[in-house]
């Protein structure tokens, strides 16, 4: 009865919102075009870099601290707990991981280089790096990590700390994060690079700090 | 220095990441220093504020509404800062004292509590609502971490229910940001202001009634306060006092935005129905704390009855009495109940028990504790010339001055009502101890930031006015 109920709230819902749509008026306003307008000034060239790190680059730098107390929440609440130990080597899956690894971290820093100009930029270089330490954790290459020592700590911080200082300094240039336009896109390159290094380590974290076996298999 | 209110939220950014690099446990005099600083920009704000009576703004990166994001602070905002800063400030110094060295749930509290007070103040001065949707994630999840950190199963569970829904509320909102982008290309507050119009589209309506029902979970009003006292019961009591005082009130302040904001054509449809929540809100949540057989229970139940009051105002707004009335109770509110949980914390560690029955003979161990919840009890009654009082005061001129006598009924009623559950904790704690019973002694820290908080609530009813004045300007 009630998962009747919940599916017919959820249905009325979604018509309701469909129906909305479909009678939506083009909007007053079309942002892409100022977005174009300024990507000469931006330091980049591709749009989403643009609105990611300059336009709206406050945003990104809160979603960073975001990150982070995810992984303070985690660390909050894992506490002192012993993390599994290491897995069973499996040869050919280590062999695998090894090969990959290295094609991996290229392809990262090859992701982290393009988002100036063409899709990509630091998440994605992040979210791959973490998938190569996920990997390596997974085929029992990698130990579980525990309570983060002072190194792993600063390495997870440094790239909102970059991003943070970066932003702060330009306010000499009179507000918050805003890019002269000749080092733009220098800057920007710093801080993706620091931040690319954070977010492998945050987005690892968030896995190899959970990683605890149960019975082990 | 040039703007007091970028500071306000790159500081505790600062600090909190200090803190997470120093490690476990450390941070409070970073923390402490921070808050100290930002207390004093706070005030600076306000001042600057309060004598011209213009807004401020800055532009970040340059760029300006619509293209990039604007902060932008009035009388409202200024005055919620303040808020914050005056309640955080004590509160760490309780905090120092209350998490001992090694205590789990304590380790990682600074750079949790610098995150949770950024986030709050970027909240504040956000001008976009789609950035104000990331710093509600920023709050959210400092928030619950802090309820998690280092509990047990009961209190991880409560945490999860918080986590919960506190993520469907900022999900709703979310999405009602993403409809009205669609609808109008912006999520600029006061590029959107001028665009919506009382024959807007169905869906900026359907968006208008997501956010609001979003942020009424978010704020806990009856009937979606379900989470909350588990959640704000269950928490160590410096979190405990964080989260009520601070943290429900960031999404009432953004449901009065909206409202007297972009979606000012479209939401006093809705007013009376805010209101009666609130009254329900009032009953349902006294009722629970004079029934409540543990002490943090009965307070977390009593902000559920408190965050009432805030919903009484709605259908007053067309007189700014109202407005101010509603700013004048989170201000009391926020500082009694912070100061009634920091001095519930102490007579828990003083007395070993968390039941209202095991409070007996606080009264001769715990003078200045018990004087303290006293205080704060005093403004949730309303009584003068308490804060409480002046906020009671306003919201009944500013009802029986439009003929709406049953608000007036209402607010005198809840006053009634919380008498019964702060007397009911009092008469237990003056009662003699049972033989035997011995008493852990609490440090002096703890007692005198939870005295400081309950007096600062009391007092700020003579200094009223100011505050009255710093919000009439916006």
């Amino acid at each position: 009865m009630r998962r009747f109920l919940v599916i017919a709230f959820a249905a009325a819902f979604a018509a309701a919102l469909g129906s909305a749509m479909l009678e939506l008026a083009p909007s007053p306003l079309d942002l892409r075009i100022p977005v174009a307008a300024h990507l000469a000034q931006s330091g980049v060239s591709h749009p989403v870099t643009a609105v990611l790190l300059n336009y709206r680059g406050y945003d990104t730098l809160l979603e960073i601290a975001v990150l982070l107390l995810a992984l303070l929440g985690i660390l909050a609440v894992v506490g002192k707990d012993n993390p599994s130990p290491p897995r069973p080597a499996h040869p050919v899956l280590q062999t695998l991981a090894r090969l990959a690894t290295p094609s991996i971290i290229v392809m990262a820093v090859y992701l982290l280089w393009a988002g100036a100009f063409r899709p990509g930029g630091a998440f994605q270089a992040g979210a791959l790096l973490a998938a190569a330490a996920v990997l390596l954790h997974l085929v029992g290459l990698l130990p579980a990590w525990s309570m983060p020592r002072l190194r792993l700590r600063l390495g997870f911080v440094i790239g909102f700390v970059v991003f943070l200082m970066v932003s702060t300094a330009l306010l000499g240039q009179g507000a918050l994060l805003k890019y002269p336009a000749e080092t733009a896109g220098m800057l920007i390159l710093l801080i993706e690079s620091a931040l690319t290094l954070s977010l492998a380590l945050i987005l690892a974290g968030l896995f190899l700090l959970l990683s605890r076996d149960q019975g082990g298999a | 220095m040039t703007d007091p209110l970028i500071w306000l939220i790159v500081l505790p950014l600062a600090w909190a990441t200090l803190a997470f690099a120093l490690g476990p446990g450390r941070g409070a005099w970073v923390a402490m220093a921070g808050l100290l600083a930002q207390l004093w920009l706070a005030f600076a704000l306000a001042q600057k504020i309060g004598a011209g009576g213009a807004a401020l703004s800055h532009a970040v990166g340059g760029w300006g509404a619509p293209l990039g994001i604007d902060l932008a602070v009035d009388g409202l905002s200024a005055a919620m800062l303040l808020l914050t800063q005056c309640v955080a400030l004590p509160l760490a110094v309780y905090a120092r004292s209350y998490f001992k060295t090694g205590d789990p749930a304590g380790v990682w509290f600074w750079p949790l509590l610098g995150f949770l007070i950024a986030g709050l103040n970027a909240l504040f001065v956000s001008a976009d609502l789609f950035n104000i949707y990331v710093t509600l994630e920023l709050v959210g999840l400092a928030a619950v971490a802090l309820v998690a950190a280092g509990g047990g199963a009961q209190q991880v569970a409560a945490a999860l229910r918080y986590l919960f829904a506190t993520l469907l509320g900022s999900g709703a909102y979310l999405l009602g940001v993403a409809l009205l982008y669609g609808a109008y290309g912006t999520v600029s507050i006061a590029t959107l202001t001028p665009l919506v119009t009382g024959e807007a589209p169905r869906l900026v309506w359907i968006a208008g009634i997501l956010m609001v029902s979003g942020l009424m979970l978010k704020t806990a009003l009856f009937p979606f306060h379900f989470w909350l006292p588990p959640a704000h019961g269950g928490a160590p009591a410096p979190v405990s006092a964080l989260l009520s005082a601070l943290v429900v009130k960031a999404s009432f302040y953004l449901i009065l935005r909206l409202w007297l904001g972009p979606l000012q054509p479209l939401l006093p449809v809705f007013a009376w129905g805010m209101a009666l929540l609130g009254a329900a809100a009032i009953f349902w949540g006294s009722w629970q704390a004079i029934r409540a057989v543990k002490l943090k229970r009965l307070i977390a139940y009593s902000t559920v009855a408190q965050l009432g009051y805030l919903f009484l105002i709605f259908p007053l707004l067309a007189n700014p009495a109202a407005l101010k009335a509603g700013v004048i109770q989170i201000f009391a509110h926020g500082l009694a109940k912070a100061g009634m949980f920091a001095a519930a914390g102490v007579m828990i560690k003083a007395t070993g028990q968390d039941t209202v029955a095991g409070l007996a003979g606080a009264v001769e161990r715990l003078p200045v504790t018990l004087f303290a919840f006293g205080l704060a009890g005093m403004t949730l009654m309303g009584l003068p010339p308490s804060s409480g009082f002046l906020a009671k005061w306003q919201i009944i001129e500013a009802a029986l001055a439009q003929g709406y006598w049953i608000i007036a009924v209402v607010a005198l009623a809840g006053g009634l009502l919380a008498a019964v559950y702060v007397f009911r904790v009092l008469r237990q704690a003056f009662l003699l101890a049972p033989e035997g019973r011995a008493m852990a002694t609490v440090p002096r820290a703890l007692e005198w930031s939870a005295f400081a908080l309950a007096a600062a609530s009391v007092l700020l009813g003579l200094r009223g006015v100011e505050l009255m004045r710093l919000v009439g300007g916006a």
